[in-house]
C-alpha cells in the first residue's frame, strides 16, 4: 500500500516533469521555427525572452501617383522571355491596392544593443527567372546563407556592389549549382546586377538582427518577439527616401508603425 | 704607565665623531655610486627589466589567450573530422603500406646479403675482361687461356645466406650473372615499390597538407609553445647593452665618420629587436599595458615590411632616423637632441626624412606617403619654379647640355674629317706599302668612327625635340593674357592671390599695390594681341556641366567652394573661372590647351606671327610637324606648356563646358577698372619687378623666357650648416626656445634646420622681422606658399632628408634592373596625373574613384584599372595608344578601346621619350622581360575553329552580349571592349589569366568570374557545352584565346548573325 502510493507519487511526479520538458521544448521551436525569431541557444549577449516580448506591425505607403515602370524588351536575349507570360517591367516602385509599397526593408536600425543574433542555417532563396531577380528586394542575417539560383536557359552574372561588404562577380550558366553566398557586415542595400542583362537589378539588405522584412505589395510588415525597448526603426526603399521612427515596446506590447514614402520626381 | 701628556690629541680630542661622518659619506658615495653604475648612468637597466615585466606578462597572456584558442579549435568537427579523415586514410593505405614495406625490407636484406659476394665476383670478373683485352685476340694462347680463366670465374659460385619471405634464411649459390641479375631485379624491384608505397600513402598524405593548410589558415601566428619558450625567455632576460654593428666597406654612416657604426638603440627599445619580438608579432603600448606612459620605448618597428628591404645588420637605425647610436647615458643624448649633436633624431612627422637620404631619385617611394606627398607639393605648388632640386623637371637644362654636346660633336666630326685627309695625304706619300696601308687604315677606321657621330647628333636632336615638348610650367601662360583673362581682375588676384581661390597653387608675394600696378602693367602690355580669337557662338551649359563630370575633368580639377569642393587638387579650383575668363578662349582652351596663338623662336627670342610667315609664303601652320622657324630653321615652341592634355571634344561639347564654366562666378563679383595697366611708364618698372620675384619660373611671360630660378638650390638643404641659414634677429629667441610669435615653443630650442624650415614656410617673411629695409626690394622675397600644417611638415621633411650623399654609394636607391623603370616612370606619371583616374600601384586610389558620380555600381563607369597594364598589353600598342588614345586620327571624339565609357582617356601629346618611359615603366611594373618577344601561338585548326564559333555564340556564353561588335546597335549597351582589338593589343597569357578569373586581376570588373572550371591541369567551360566540344580534351580557354587571337572582321559578323537574336540591339531598344 505504502510502497504503491510511493510509485504512485514518483509517477505523477515524473509525468509532471515529462510535460514540463515538453513544453519546455515547444516553446524552444517555437522561437527558433520563424526565420525572424533568435535562436535559444545564442552563444553570448542576452537572449530574448519570449514571455516579455511584443510585436511591431504596420504599413508602408507611397504618397502621390507611382510613376509608371518601364517595359523591357528583351529581344536580345529570347531566352528571357521563355518561361514569361507578361513581358517585363522594371521593379523600381511596385504598389498595391491604396498606394502601399512593396519591396521597402523595415528594419531595426537600433535598440538591441548587447543582444546576439545567431544567423539561421536556412538560407534565403535568390532566383533568376524570366532574367529577372525573385526577389526583387532580399533580406537575409549577417553570415546567413544566401543561394543564387539560375533558372533560364542563359548565362547570368550576379554582380553585388557592396560599399561594406567584400564585393564578388560570378558567372552561372543554364543549369549550374546554386551559387551559396554570404555576408559578413551589415548593409541596407547592396544593389545586385547581372552585367549580361543590363536590366537586371536587384538589392540584398544585409541586418545584424532577424527584426526585419521587406514588404510585399500590401506594405505590411510584422516583426516579431521583439524584447520590451526603445528602438529606431528605418525604411528603406531604392528610390525613395524616408525618416527613421523611434518607438518603445513595453513588455509584451504590440505597437503599429506605418511609414509613407513621398513619390518625388527624382525616380530617375 | 707613563703619564699622558694632557694636551695628547688622541686622548683629548676623540675622532669618533669625524669618522662616523666620513664612514658615512662613505657609504653615501659607493652607493651613489653603485647607484650610478647600475642605474643613473646605464637608465637602460631600468628600461630593460621593466620591459621584461610588461612583455611577459603580456606573453603570458598571450599564452593562456593562445592555448585556450587551440584547444577549442581542436575541438571542432571540422579538425576532428580532418584528423579523422588522415587516420582514415592511413589506416586504409596500412595493411598495403605494411605488406610494401615487408618486400621492400626483404628486398634490403637480400642485397645486403649478396653484396660482399657480388662485389668480390665482380672485381674479380672485371679484372679478367680487362687483362683479356689488354692480351688480345692475336695473342692466341694466351688469349684463350686467360677466357678460360674468365669464364671460370664466372661460373665460380658463392655461397650466400638468402633471406626467403618468412624471415627464413636459405643457404644458395649464385655464379656471377646470377648475382649480377639479382642485383639488377633487386634494385628495380625497391624502385617500383617504393614509387607503388607513395601511391598507397598519397591520400593521408594529401589529408595531412589539408590539415596542414587548414591549421596554418586558422590559427595563425605563434603557437602556444613557442610563445611559452618566448615568455620564459623573456623572463629571465638578460640585462645586458643591445647594439648592432654595421660595418659597410669604408662607410662613414650618418656622417659619423670612421669605418663603421654602432647603434645601441635597442638597449631601451627593445621591441625593435627581432629576437625578443619575433617579426611576426607586433607590439604595441597597450598590449603592454603601458598605453598611457610616456615613457615606455618598447613598440616593436610599426612597418615590418620595410623593415624586409632595410634588415637592421644592414642599416643600424640611425642612418634612417637620426639620433646619436652611441649614446647610453640619457635620452635626450641618444636623440642626439643637444647643441653638439648635428644630427637630432627626426621627429614623428618628419620620419620620412631617413627614406629621402637614399631615395633622393624616386618620386615615389614605397612606405614613404609623407615624403611622396612633399614632392607632389614641391612640383605642384611650384616650388621648384625658384628653387632647383636635382631630379626634377629640368628639362631646360638638359636642353642646355644636349645643345652643348651637339656643338661639340660637330665641332669633333670637323676636325677629325681634317685628320682623315691629313691621314690619307701622308698614305699617299709613305715610303712603302705596309706604312701606307697602316695610315690609310687608319683614315678609314677614323671615317667609321666620324659617320657613328651623326648617329649620336641625330639622338640627341631628337631628344632636343622631345625636350622642348616636355618643359611645363607650373602656372598658365601669361603671353595670351590679353585673350584669356578681363582686365581689372588681373591686380585684385595679385592682391587677394588666396582668397580669391583658397586652394591656388599660387603663393601670395608681399607685393605694395604700386607694385601690383607695375606687375600688371608689364603683363598687360607686353602680352600678344592676336591673330584675334575666332568668335563662339553660346553653348548649353547644362549639359557642359554633365560633361564636365562624366568626361574625367574632376580628376585634376575641384569644383565648388569650401566644404562644397569635389574633385582634384592636380589643377586649379574652377568655381570663379567665369569671373575672369574670357570665353572664346576658353573653348580654343579646352579644345585643345596646346593651341599656341603664337610660336615662340628661342632663337630670335621672339614670338613669331603670321608676318613671318608670309614672308617665306608659308602659311601660319605651326605644330609638332612644323616645328621649324621658318626663319631660319631652328625648334620653336609650337605648344603651350601645360601638361593639361585634350580631351579630343567636339567644338560644340567644348563650347557646352565654357558655357558651363562661365557661369561659375559669384553674383556679386566686381573688379575696380584698373587704367594703370596701359601706363607705359610703369612697365619699365614692372618688368624689373617680375624679374626680381622670379614670376618666369611658373609663367610664360614675354620677354622672360630666359629667366633663370631665383631661388637657392635645395638639392642638398638637409646639409646646409645650421650658421648659413640667416635666422636673422631670432637667433637667440631660437635657441631659448621662444618662438617668432613670443611663446614659448612645446619642444624647446628650435635653432636647427627643422626650426628655420617650417618658420620660413609658414611665414617666409619671419626672418625680415626687426630689421630695417626702406627699400621694398631689399626685403626677403620668398612669397607664402599656399599650404597646410601637414603640407609644411611634409616639405620640412623632405628638406630634412634633402642631404649631402653621406651614405656610402651603395645604399643609395640606384636600382640597374627593372626597378629602374619603375623609379623613373614614376616622375612622368605624377607629372601627368595618372593616377587621377587610374589605379596603377596596386591598394592605390585614384581621385575619380572617390567621386560621387563613380560609386556603387556607377563603378563600372571608371578608367580601366592598370595594376596589371604591362602583362595585360603588347608593349608596341601600348606606344601606339599613348599617342593617340582614339586610335584613329578621324574620328576622335571618343575612347580608342573603351567607346562605352563616357569618361576619357586624353590624348596627352607626350614626347616620344615619355611614351618609351611610361611603356617601360607599365613592362617593369608586370616584371616583363625586356625586350618584347610577342608570345608564338598555335593556330587554330578548321574543327576548333567551329567548336569555337559555336561556343560564342551559344546561350552559355555571354561574351557577345557585352562585348562591343562595332555594331552601333549592339555596342550601344556594350560594356567592355570589342575582341578585334584583342590581336594587336593583348598578350594571349594574360588574357587566359583574365578570362579564367578576372577578379583576381581587377576586383569588382562587370567581367564575371567562373567561366571555367579548373579540370586537372586544363580550363573547361562551366556551362553548357555545344556537341562539337565531345571528347575535346584541350584547354578550352586557350581555345577561346586563340580563336579571339584569330579574329577578323567578317568572323566577328559572322558570329553575329549566328546570335540566336541577331546578336544586335539591347535593353536600351
Amino acid at each position: 500500500m505504502k510502497i504503491n502510493r510511493l510509485a504512485i507519487y514518483t509517477l505523477s511526479l515524473g509525468a509532471f516533469a515529462l510535460v514540463l520538458a515538453g513544453c519546455g521544448g515547444n516553446k524552444t521551436e517555437s522561437t527558433e521555427a520563424p526565420a525572424s525569431a533568435p535562436a535559444a541557444n545564442a552563444p553570448a549577449g542576452k537572449t530574448v525572452d519570449p514571455a516579455t516580448a511584443g510585436e511591431l506591425t504596420g504599413t508602408v505607403k507611397l504618397d502621390g501617383a507611382a510613376p509608371k515602370m518601364k517595359t523591357i524588351s528583351t529581344a536580345a536575349e529570347p531566352a528571357c522571355g521563355k518561361s514569361r507570360t507578361t513581358p517585363l517591367t522594371s521593379e523600381e516602385v511596385v504598389t498595391g491596392d491604396g498606394g502601399s509599397l512593396a519591396n521597402v526593408v523595415v528594419y531595426i536600425k537600433s535598440g538591441l544593443d548587447g543582444y546576439s543574433f545567431p544567423a539561421p542555417s536556412t538560407p534565403v532563396k535568390f532566383t533568376q527567372e524570366g532574367c529577372q531577380y525573385h526577389p526583387h528586394v532580399a533580406g537575409m542575417m549577417v553570415a546567413q546563407n544566401v543561394d543564387v539560383i539560375n533558372s533560364d536557359q542563359t548565362t547570368h552574372n550576379i554582380h553585388p556592389i557592396p560599399m561594406e561588404n567584400r564585393e564578388w562577380n560570378e558567372s552561372q550558366p543554364p543549369g549550374a549549382a546554386p551559387i551559396e553566398k554570404s555576408f559578413a557586415r551589415e548593409e541596407v542595400a547592396i544593389p545586385v546586377k547581372c552585367n549580361v542583362h543590363p536590366w537586371m537589378k536587384a538589392y540584398m539588405a544585409v541586418l545584424p538582427n532577424p527584426y526585419f522584412q521587406v514588404t510585399d505589395k500590401d506594405g505590411k510588415f510584422d516583426l516579431k518577439n521583439l524584447p520590451p525597448g526603445t528602438y529606431t526603426v528605418v525604411a528603406w526603399h531604392e528610390l525613395y527616401k524616408t525618416d527613421p521612427q523611434t518607438i518603445t515596446i513595453g513588455p509584451k506590447e504590440s505597437k503599429s508603425v506605418n511609414f509613407t514614402f513621398k513619390a518625388t520626381a527624382s525616380g530617375d | 704607565m707613563p703619564e699622558l701628556l694632557p694636551d695628547d690629541p688622541v686622548t683629548t680630542k676623540p675622532m669618533a665623531g669625524l669618522v662616523l661622518i666620513s664612514v658615512f659619506l662613505l657609504m653615501l658615495t659607493v652607493s651613489w655610486s653603485l647607484y650610478d653604475e647600475f642605474f643613473g648612468l646605464r637608465p637602460w637597466r631600468s628600461y630593460q627589466s621593466e620591459f621584461s615585466k610588461a612583455y611577459s606578462s603580456y606573453l603570458e597572456k598571450q599564452y593562456t589567450q593562445r592555448k585556450a584558442d587551440e584547444q577549442k579549435f581542436y575541438a571542432t568537427p571540422q579538425y576532428l573530422k580532418m584528423v579523422a579523415d588522415i587516420k582514415a586514410a592511413t589506416d586504409a593505405a596500412r595493411t598495403q603500406d605494411r605488406q610494401i614495406g615487408d618486400q621492400i625490407d626483404l628486398l634490403d636484406r637480400q642485397r645486403a646479403a649478396m653484396t660482399d659476394s657480388f662485389q668480390n665476383s665482380r672485381g674479380l670478373v672485371g679484372s679478367l675482361t680487362y687483362q683479356l683485352e689488354q692480351i688480345g685476340e692475336q695473342n692466341k694462347n694466351s688469349y684463350e687461356s686467360k677466357r678460360k680463366e674468365l669464364n671460370d670465374a664466372k661460373a665460380q659460385t658463392y655461397d650466400v645466406a638468402w633471406p626467403v619471405e618468412g624471415n627464413k634464411i636459405e643457404a644458395r649459390k649464385f655464379n656471377y650473372d646470377q648475382l649480377n641479375g639479382l642485383f639488377t631485379s633487386i634494385m628495380t624491384g625497391k624502385a617500383k615499390l617504393v614509387a607503388q608505397r607513395g601511391e598507397v600513402d598519397q591520400p593521408a598524405k594529401d589529408a595531412q597538407d589539408k590539415l596542414n593548410e587548414y591549421v596554418k589558415e586558422n590559427l595563425p601566428g605563434l603557437a602556444s609553445k613557442d610563445l611559452y619558450t618566448l615568455g620564459q625567455s623573456i623572463k629571465g632576460l638578460d640585462i645586458r647593452l643591445r647594439q648592432v654593428n654595421v660595418n659597410p666597406s669604408g662607410a662613414s654612416l650618418n656622417n659619423l665618420g670612421g669605418t663603421g657604426l654602432v647603434d645601441r638603440c635597442q638597449s631601451c627599445h627593445l621591441g625593435t629587436d627581432p629576437l625578443l619580438v619575433p617579426v611576426t608579432m607586433t607590439l604595441t603600448k597597450a598590449d603592454l599595458g603601458l598605453a598611457k606612459s610616456t615613457d615606455a620605448p618598447f613598440t616593436s618597428h610599426p612597418d615590418q615590411d620595410m623593415m624586409k628591404y632595410h634588415p637592421l645588420e644592414k642599416f643600424g637605425c640611425s642612418p634612417c632616423h637620426g639620433g646619436n647610436g652611441r649614446a647610453l647615458d640619457n635620452v635626450e643624448k641618444a636623440h642626439g637632441r643637444y647643441e653638439h649633436w648635428l644630427w637630432p633624431l627626426y621627429y614623428k612627422e618628419n620620419y620620412d626624412a631617413g627614406c629621402q637620404q637614399c631615395h633622393a631619385a624616386d618620386m615615389v617611394t614605397e612606405h614613404a606617403p609623407v615624403l611622396n606627398t612633399a614632392k607632389k607639393l614641391y612640383r605642384e605648388k611650384g616650388c621648384i619654379g625658384c628653387h632647383r632640386f636635382q631630379g626634377f623637371d629640368n628639362q631646360d637644362e638638359q636642353l642646355v647640355s644636349a645643345r652643348q654636346a651637339i656643338t661639340q660633336l660637330e665641332n669633333q666630326k670637323q676636325d677629325n674629317r681634317l685628320q682623315i685627309a691629313a691621314l690619307n695625304k701622308k698614305g699617299d706619300t709613305a715610303s712603302d706599302n705596309a706604312a701606307a696601308n697602316a695610315y690609310y687604315a687608319e683614315a678609314t677606321n677614323l671615317t667609321v668612327t666620324t659617320s657613328g657621330m651623326d648617329a649620336q647628333i641625330e639622338s640627341l636632336e631628337q631628344r632636343s625635340h622631345n625636350l622642348l615638348q616636355e618643359i611645363k610650367k607650373v602656372g598658365p601662360d601669361l603671353k595670351e593674357v590679353r585673350m584669356k583673362i578681363h582686365k581689372e581682375w588681373i591686380p585684385y588676384w595679385l592682391k587677394n592671390t588666396h582668397t580669391f581661390r583658397p586652394t591656388t597653387k599660387m603663393p601670395q608675394f608681399r607685393l605694395q599695390d604700386d607694385e601690383i600696378q607695375a606687375i600688371a602693367a608689364y603683363i598687360w602690355q607686353s602680352a600678344i594681341t592676336g591673330p584675334e580669337l575666332p568668335k563662339q557662338a553660346p553653348g548649353n551649359a547644362a549639359h557642359g556641366k554633365e560633361l564636365f563630370e562624366q568626361r574625367g575633368c574632376e580628376a585634376c580639377h575641384s569644383m565648388g567652394e569650401g566644404a562644397n569642393m569635389v574633385g582634384g587638387d592636380f589643377a586649379a579650383n574652377l568655381s570663379r573661372v567665369g569671373e575672369k575668363d574670357n570665353y572664346d578662349y576658353l573653348v580654343r582652351w579646352i579644345l585643345n590647351p596646346r593651341v599656341r596663338t603664337r610660336p615662340y623662336s628661342p632663337f630670335e627670342h621672339k614670338d613669331l606671327g603670321p608676318e613671318d610667315y608670309a614672308k617665306h609664303d608659308l602659311p601660319f601652320v605651326f605644330d609638332l610637324d612644323h616645328s621649324r622657324s621658318p626663319n631660319d630653321g631652328h625648334e620653336l615652341v609650337v605648344e603651350q606648356p601645360t601638361v593639361m592634355p585634350s580631351l579630343r571634344l567636339t567644338v560644340d561639347d567644348a563650347r557646352d563646358i565654357a558655357s558651363y564654366l562661365e557661369t561659375q562666378k559669384h553674383a556679386d563679383a566686381s573688379y575696380d577698372p584698373a587704367p594703370f595697366m596701359d601706363d607705359p611708364k610703369l612697365k619699365a618698372h614692372g618688368k624689373e619687378l617680375i624679374q626680381h620675384y622670379g614670376c618666369a619660373g611658373c609663367h610664360e611671360i614675354s620677354g622672360m623666357e630666359d629667366e633663370g630660378r631665383i631661388g637657392t638650390e635645395l638639392t642638398n638643404e638637409g646639409s646646409k650648416p645650421i650658421e648659413r641659414l640667416d635666422f636673422a634677429l631670432y637667433t637667440e629667441d631660437a635657441k631659448l626656445g621662444i618662438l617668432p610669435d613670443g611663446k614659448k615653443s612645446a619642444r624647446g630650442p628650435w635653432y636647427d634646420l627643422k626650426g628655420f624650415f617650417e618658420n620660413k614656410l609658414t611665414a617666409p617673411e619671419v626672418f625680415d622681422h626687426g630689421k630695417y629695409k626702406p627699400d621694398p626690394m631689399d626685403r626677403l622675397r620668398m612669397p607664402k606658399p599656399n599650404v597646410t600644417k601637414e603640407d609644411i611638415d611634409a616639405l620640412t621633411t623632405f628638406l630634412l632628408g634633402s642631404t649631402d650623399p653621406s651614405l656610402p654609394p651603395e645604399y643609395m636607391y640606384k636600382p640597374a634592373d627593372q626597378r629602374a623603370a619603375i623609379q623613373k616612370g614614376w616622375w612622368i606619371v605624377t607629372k601627368y596625373n595618372c593616377i587621377g583616374c587610374h589605379q596603377i600601384g596596386i591598394g592605390q586610389k585614384s581621385v575619380l574613384m572617390g567621386l560621387p558620380q563613380f560609386q556603387g555600381e556607377n563603378k563600372q563607369n571608371l578608367p580601366p584599372v592598370l595594376t596589371s597594364e604591362g602583362a595585360r598589353v603588347n608593349p608596341e600598342w601600348l606606344k601606339g595608344f599613348l599617342a593617340n588614345p582614339a586610335l584613329s586620327t578621324t574620328d576622335v571624339n571618343r575612347n580608342g578601346i573603351r567607346s562605352y565609357l563616357q569618361v576619357r582617356m586624353p590624348t596627352f601629346y607626350l614626347s616620344d621619350d615619355e611614351i618609351r618611359t611610361l611603356v617601360l615603366f607599365f613592362e617593369a611594373m608586370s616584371s616583363q622581360p625586356q625586350p618584347f618577344i610577342p608570345q608564338k601561338l598555335t593556330p587554330v585548326s578548321t574543327a576548333e575553329k567551329e567548336m569555337a564559333r559555336q561556343l560564342f555564340t551559344s546561350t552559355a556564353a555571354p561574351c557577345l552580349k557585352c562585348h562591343a561588335t562595332g555594331d552601333p546597335g549592339h555596342d550601344k549597351t556594350a560594356i567592355a571592349p570589342n575582341f578585334l582589338f584583342a590581336k594587336e593589343r593583348l598578350q594571349p597569357a594574360w588574357t587566359e589569366r583574365w578570362i579564367t578569373n578576372p577578379a583576381l586581376i581587377a576586383p569588382g570588373t562587370a567581367m564575371p568570374s567562373g567561366l571555367f572550371n579548373r579540370e586537372g591541369d586544363r580550363w573547361v567551360f562551366s556551362g553548357p557545352l555545344p556537341a562539337s566540344f565531345h571528347g575535346y580534351m584541350g584547354d578550352q580557354a586557350n581555345l577561346l584565346v586563340r580563336y579571339m587571337f584569330e579574329l577578323t572582321p567578317e568572323e566577328q559578323r559572322s558570329l553575329q548573325s549566328r546570335m540566336p537574336s541577331g546578336g544586335s540591339g539591347g535593353a536600351g531598344k
